[in-house]
């Protein structure tokens, strides 16, 4: 018999297990190769998805490994996006987190990849993503996320982590939001970098808990969707970069769950599974990612438990030692 | 989607032409891997296999220039390709004007591409010519007005080269902005930017003159399209970071926290211009800002009426926000 028709109010994992399982497969994708550049991060945020749902098996273990070696930039003792790429913060730091989800994290040459990653720190405190110089509070998020997975951040005991620091503080603006470089705009993925990477040090007392989570709840439109920044349009994968920085400062009761929830839900593709950036678009899975995360944390029945700190299942954290103090909402019963 | 190169459709592949014969073009790691099957188009694995051939040897050359241009215009994301461009023009000691221009065209076309702007800086920090600059952004904004790297962009280049002259013109720029889009987030938070949280300069240096003149501006703004909440933090912002209490505008925000507007006010108050007609009041920012001034000034009792008004009716949404408001202002009546 056919399966039942998926309902716009409910996940259908089976549909965006085999989503993010036939990415891999669609040669004819021309937009494919255009994207080599966000592999390594692609195939990060396909794993953590299918983790959430409960289907980390649908993605071969050893081929997933081999892809994740191949693209071990041997000049620079880091992993770039795609093979013979340059080493790159962003895809070291997704390469190490795939590699702690299949738990082979000894293929790697620990030694060399925090050489490259300190080797980024700026005099300033933030960190560059690469040889080219690029400075954002991305970067510095996973630098110290990426350190405090393999075990090495005390490496920035002492002025390194001060400096670190005060250089989160320079980016917090007026409205308790922060930007991607000092001065820059609030953004919702500065904000939540910037806030997770303090959660990791242990510095949350940089944060104003009151204004920044007014600011979060603010992003809430009346359709249930948040967006990134003040009057602009709503977006999945905000449901991630908000929730999880409400999650780590207890806030997640401000937001409307129920609404939150039902819009995420309404931008699924019930035909060919995944999800997109709003209803009606089409699913890419960076969107799916951060829609299913979004959902865990606001406890839809059947997902496992994320840690929003580093989007990740929130076992893998705990069982590490890393679990800082953050809420999310009560997994209901189905 | 790619842009068309300056090639025509008779352009021979790289493997076809008799002046590259002397490189060797690597071809990408074929282990065949269903996990990321690659997967490319015949130019793009034509024009990179040679890249990886040109990378190899080291070479630093005027044809390098054409390559990484083609590989730029087919993926403007590659960043190893912008690498590789920039130490290419280094080597060469080529014409950094003529680069830009062709960066003009590029960023343009690929204005939400990170390398675009950055490979911009670094020639900007070789050419030390900030000036044409404001300009370019300016028409780069008309295409995509809220982008965050253009701004970001424009910030950098204010704050690097800290010009007077580069400065002068910012407050204009974000006027016209504004005249352009009231709530356009970004230029509220480039004033924030140029004129709180980037030093005194000339002309500025009298705060209470600059405090009157932001407050006026804003007020202004709120007055035309009071539903606009960029100009709402605007306005705590200037409080806020000036250490001035709330109250100082509470005769101003009172105007907006009502349900209608006063038709029989006919004096043009300078200090406290009203909603527009037609707009949708009371405007649910208002009522908040008013909240925190009763609050502020120990009125507990008349902020969670209003903060009542927004969970139940102007701002449901953030039902569960208010009621935290009106829990956390009661326990302090009590205590």
């Amino acid at each position: 018999m056919t399966s039942p028709t998926p309902s716009p109010t409910q996940l259908a994992i089976p549909l965006h297990v085999s989503y993010i399982k036939s990415l891999g497969e669609n040669k004819d994708d021309l937009t494919y190769h255009l994207t080599a550049h966000l592999r390594m991060n692609a195939i990060y945020w396909g794993l953590t998805a299918l983790l959430i749902m409960g289907h980390g098996e649908a993605l071969d273990r050893e081929e997933t490994i081999e892809f994740v070696m191949s693209c071990w930039d041997d000049e620079a003792g880091a992993f770039g996006a795609h093979p013979d790429h340059d080493a790159h913060l962003l895809s070291t730091l997704s390469a190490i987190q795939i590699l702690i989800m299949h738990d082979a994290l000894d293929r790697m040459d620990m030694p060399r990849v925090v050489k490259f990653i300190l080797s980024l720190h700026q005099i300033s405190g933030v960190f560059a993503g690469d040889a080219f110089g690029e400075i954002d509070t991305r970067f510095l998020y996973c630098a110290v996320n990426a350190l405090s997975l393999l075990g090495q951040l005390h490496l920035l005991d002492g002025e390194p982590k001060e400096r670190t620091v005060n250089y989160i503080i320079r980016c917090r603006n007026f409205d308790g939001g922060f930007g991607s470089v000092v001065g820059a705009e609030s953004h919702a993925a500065q904000v939540f970098v910037c806030v997770a990477a303090l959660a990791i040090l242990d510095r949350l007392d940089v944060v104003d808990v009151e204004t920044l989570g007014w600011w979060l709840c603010e992003r809430q439109l009346p359709n249930g969707g948040l967006n990134g920044r003040p009057e602009k349009l709503e977006d999945v994968c905000y449901s991630f970069w908000v929730l999880s920085a409400m999650a780590i400062l207890d806030k997640i009761p401000w937001i409307d769950a129920d609404k939150l929830s039902a819009f995420i839900l309404s931008a699924q593709d019930l035909e060919a599974g995944g999800i997109a950036d709003r209803p009606g678009d089409q699913p890419d899975v960076f969107h799916t990612n951060f829609g299913v995360a979004g959902l865990s944390l606001l406890g839809y029945p059947g997902l496992v438990d994320l840690d929003p700190v580093y989007c990740m299942p929130a076992e893998m954290i705990k069982a590490r030692g890393l679990r800082k103090p953050w809420k999310a909402l009560e997994r209901r019963n189905a | 989607m790619p842009v068309p190169s300056t090639s025509t459709e008779d352009t021979p592949f790289y493997a076809e032409r008799p002046e590259w014969s002397d490189v060797t073009p690597v071809a990408q790691y074929e282990d065949s891997n269903p996990i990321a099957p690659i997967f490319y188009s015949q130019e793009y694995k034509d024009a990179t296999d040679y890249f990886r051939g040109i990378v190899k040897s080291g070479e630093k050359s005027q044809r390098v220039l054409q390559l990484t241009e083609d590989i730029i215009r087919l993926n403007p994301a590659h960043y190893s390709a912008w690498q590789y461009r920039y130490e290419t023009l280094i080597a060469l000691n080529a014409p950094l004007d003529v680069e830009l221009k062709l960066m003009d065209e590029l960023a343009v076309l690929y204005l939400k591409t990170y390398q675009v702007w950055h490979h911009r800086r670094l020639l900007l920090m070789l050419t030390r010519k900030p000036a044409p600059e404001l300009k370019f952004i300016a028409k780069s904004l008309e295409v995509d007005v809220k982008n965050y790297h253009t701004w970001s962009y424009r910030q950098w280049l204010l704050a690097f080269f800290n010009d007077e002259e580069l400065w002068a013109g910012e407050l204009d720029f974000v006027e016209s902005m504004l005249v352009q889009d009231v709530r356009n987030n970004s230029a509220w938070h480039h004033r924030f930017f140029v004129v709180f949280q980037s030093g005194l300069r000339e002309g500025e240096t009298d705060r209470g003159r600059v405090i009157r003149r932001e407050l006026t501006f804003v007020k202004q703004n709120i007055s035309f399209a009071a539903n606009n909440l960029s100009a709402w933090n605007y306005l705590r912002g200037i409080l806020d970071a000036n250490k001035i209490l709330y109250s100082r505008v509470e005769d101003f925000v009172s105007l907006y926290a009502e349900a209608s507007i006063d038709a029989t006010r006919d004096i043009v108050d300078l200090e406290n211009p009203p909603p527009p007609r037609g707009a949708e009041l009371p405007c649910p920012a208002a009522i908040e800002f008013l909240a925190d001034i009763h609050e502020k000034e120990g009125r507990v009792l008349q902020a969670t009426e209003l903060w009542r008004s927004l969970a139940d009716e102007h701002d449901t949404i953030r039902k569960k926000y208010w009621e935290y408001r009106i829990r956390e202002g009661l326990k302090s009546v009590r205590q």
